[in-house]
């Protein structure tokens, strides 16, 4: 497949909380939306096709929104899609608009993502309406557990991440959560909700909605402000069940992390990748996925968590923005991931940027960890080349 | 068929009598008969004899209960020929205790276990119940053997398709056999 280059020129995001009864759906969205469109200093009109994505329909009880929201994201008379693997949708959301750009289909493509949990029920929607319903972390406490077992970390792992990503979420304004007195007592001492998972070890449920602007190296160019390039991307799938699976280190998830290495020309990430948004929607994932994409050895993923590697002013900071722990309107939850790591590349992340931060990797997963999405993004395109 | 009434959902938030209502509850409930494919049919059939079935893939000896027809990593078709009887006592792997959080149509108001099964001679099971244990005493390692429906009580009304969980009209549970628990090098990496 031929390709071309493709940079993120717009960003723009709505301020995640528990309720957005402010807006509608429609609103949410065009909120983020129009804010992209500011950043890049764009129109309407100026966009050629528009790419949408969000979890699973049940979780607001509105079916088919990608119709409705045509209007308001500015899509009549032009191409519209909308994408969905499950949490991780946000992510392959922006893949598809970015693989729309580096194809030379279109030049210039608005990717959005939302949720707006408050308006329905999201147990209820998980469960399909059935009793017996575990929610997301009775599917992956068990997981869990093994990789505490397995990899032998003591138990307050879990709860330092908890910590590191509410205090950063301290230093965005856009995050739902902001719990300046949170503390590893709080965390301990907060309900169980599946043991291992603490109350303060799950991610919030958020109404709120992020948007893109992707363009062509001309189109990048011409921005306004610093473009993010997209140096990498990969997705990939497994299936959820099959006996004898390893859902700690799911070969999916290993995979992609090759793929979009490989795509970016990443041959160590730990010492290459500046940054990198992960999706933690529950504490213990962090050090899994450090382990499961291979930035971190067997065992080792924990210990960067112990040694505060991956605090903001560590080696390898995660989720810098207070991640999905500190937000979670789901099917955006991907995307702010892609959105974050380009910001931080950009040196536009405000408060929570990283010094110096030049590759940013960002990647999300979904289903029963079966989807993964990723990218690799750079202040330039030579910018791994200039980490060697 | 519609039915709005409100699930305990939101008990985080005090209501004030006097704001607007921005929001309705309003939940959808749909019945359908949902058709089982052939070798979910078998695995119904046995259950009500009171005997466990599954396939076993003549390419990679993975075992799959219920069975699927077909092993997906090998992606080569399993039959009749490849119908093992499983036994019913095993090893609980891992577990998963529940607090629920109340939505509508939710049965369980305190908090429930579900365990994943490793069974003596071969194959997994995930989502079981054991019934009857204090969740605080639910372990990994811990043996366990099946508890059917009694004779009469016993029913496949609530097999469906999509593999497990859906076959407690057929079999209560799981409930501990007494016997030591399993060495951990017994059971590790068997979440499914």
């Amino acid at each position: 497949m031929s390709s071309q280059a493709a940079a993120v020129i717009g960003i723009g995001q709505t301020k995640h909380k528990k309720k957005r009864d402010d807006v509608s759906l429609p609103g949410l969205v065009r909120e983020a939306a129009q804010r992209a469109l500011d950043d890049a200093e764009l129109n309407w009109t100026d966009i050629d096709a528009v790419v949408l994505g969000k979890a699973p329909d049940p979780f607001e009880g509105v079916m088919m929104p990608e119709l409705s929201m045509a209007d308001a994201l500015g899509a009549n008379g032009k191409p519209m899609m909308r994408v969905h693997t499950a949490g991780s949708v946000g992510g392959s959301t922006a893949l598809v608009a970015t693989h729309l750009v580096q194809t030379g289909v279109h030049d210039r493509v608005l990717t959005v993502a939302y949720e707006k949990q408050a308006e329905g029920n999201a147990q209820w929607g998980l469960a399909g309406g059935r009793s017996g319903g575990m929610g997301a972390g009775g599917i992956f406490a068990p997981w869990m557990r093994t990789y505490i077992n397995k990899s032998g970390a003591p138990e307050d792992i879990g709860w330092k991440v908890a910590v590191k990503d509410r205090q950063n979420a301290c230093k965005n304004p856009y995050a739902h959560l902001h719990l300046p007195d949170i503390s590893i007592e709080k965390v301990k001492e907060s309900p169980m909700l599946w043991d291992p998972i603490h109350f303060l070890e799950s991610c919030p449920s958020s109404d709120g909605a992020v948007a893109m602007v992707l363009t062509n190296e001309a189109g990048a160019k011409k921005a306004p402000r610093k473009p993010a390039w997209v140096l990498g991307t990969a997705m990939r799938s497994e299936l959820g069940t099959f006996p004898g699976r390893d859902t700690v280190r799911p070969q999916a998830g290993v995979e992609c992390a090759h793929m979009v290495f490989d795509a970016a020309g990443i041959t160590n990430p730990r010492e290459q990748i500046d940054i990198a948004e992960l999706y933690v929607p529950f504490s213990w994932y962090e050090p899994m996925w450090l382990e499961g994409h291979d930035i971190a050895g067997p065992g080792e993923g924990w210990r960067m968590v112990e040694d505060g590697s991956t605090q903001i002013t560590g080696d390898f900071p995660v989720n810098p923005s207070g991640g999905v722990l500190s937000s979670n309107p789901i099917g955006a939850s991907g995307m702010l991931r892609f959105a974050e790591a380009a910001l931080q590349v950009r040196g536009e992340a405000g408060e929570h940027q990283v010094a110096d931060a030049h590759v940013g990797l960002a990647q999300a997963y979904g289903g029963a960890a079966q989807y993964f999405a990723m990218w690799v993004v750079g202040s330039s395109l030579d910018a791994v080349g200039a980490r060697k | 068929m519609t039915d709005t009434k409100q699930p305990d959902s939101k008990q985080d938030e005090a209501v004030d009598p006097n704001a607007p209502i921005t929001g309705m509850d309003y939940f959808m409930k749909l019945e359908y008969h949902e058709l089982i494919c052939p070798v979910v049919r078998e695995f119904a059939d046995a259950l009500m004899e009171k005997r466990l079935i599954g396939h076993k893939c003549p390419k990679c000896s993975l075992i799959y209960s219920p069975p699927r027809g077909y092993c997906p990593i090998c992606t080569v078709q399993t039959t009749k020929a490849d119908e093992i009887e499983m036994q019913t006592r095993g090893i609980v792997t891992n577990y998963t205790v529940v607090t629920p959080v109340q939505y509508y149509g939710q049965e369980e108001t305190e908090p429930f276990a579900k365990v994943s099964l490793q069974l003596d001679g071969g194959g997994n099971l995930s989502l079981q119940d054991l019934p009857g244990v204090p969740v605080e005493q639910v372990r990994s390692g811990m043996r366990v053997e099946i508890v059917w429906a009694p004779d009469g009580e016993r029913h496949v009304d609530d097999v469906t398709n999509r593999s497990w969980g859906s076959a407690e009209g057929a079999i209560r549970g799981w409930k501990p056999t007494g016997e030591p628990d399993a060495d951990p090098s017994e059971y590790s990496d068997k979440v499914f």
